[in-house]
């Protein structure tokens, strides 16, 4: 709830800085109606890049697969104590 | 299969970087640069600024409609 507060009124911001910066015509109005056009790229360029460097530095944890193994045997062990049948292996 | 991952993840930044200084290069900075400067061979006019992105963007957007529905297709023929 926080975080869509934040992006909100971040949105905000910049929506009403270019409102402002149409309306005060410092640079030409073609170059002001980039701007959106240019945030979005640039929003997209963000999610290409968060994608891409999260499949780069994909984390893998062999120390938490070996103790995975090790709680399945330990819990097929039980069950075969107890008399429950759970498959081969 | 790691290493064909962070290939990907690499070609996947360094595609996303590249976009983002050209299309920077092309929106913000070339408008305060003389018109006659040898740098303006290398951009193509202003106009393909707005009209690029929102081609791209409309043909990303039929991609997926395209693809959601031949998954929506093929499940409906599982079920039946």
């Amino acid at each position: 709830m926080k975080h869509i507060v934040k992006i909100l009124s971040l949105l905000v911001a910049i929506s009403a800085f270019w409102i402002g910066l149409l309306q005060a015509a410092i640079i030409p109005r073609s170059h002001t109606w980039l701007l959106p056009i240019y945030f979005v790229v640039s929003l997209g360029c963000y999610g290409l890049l968060m994608v891409g460097v999260g499949l780069m530095q994909f984390p893998t944890c062999p120390q938490e697969a070996v103790l995975l193994q090790k709680d399945i045997a330990e819990a097929k062990d039980f069950f075969k104590h107890k008399g429950v049948d759970v498959g081969s292996n | 299969m790691e290493l064909a991952d962070r290939a990907v993840g690499l070609l996947l930044s360094s595609i996303s970087l590249s976009i983002f200084t050209y299309y920077t290069f092309w929106v913000i900075i070339l408008p305060f640069v003389d018109s006659d400067h040898f740098i303006h061979k290398y951009f193509l006019p202003q106009d393909y600024a707005i009209l690029v992105p929102v081609f791209a963007g409309i043909a990303l957007l039929s991609l997926i409609s395209v693809f959601i529905g031949m998954v929506m297709l093929k499940s409906k023929k599982k079920k039946a």
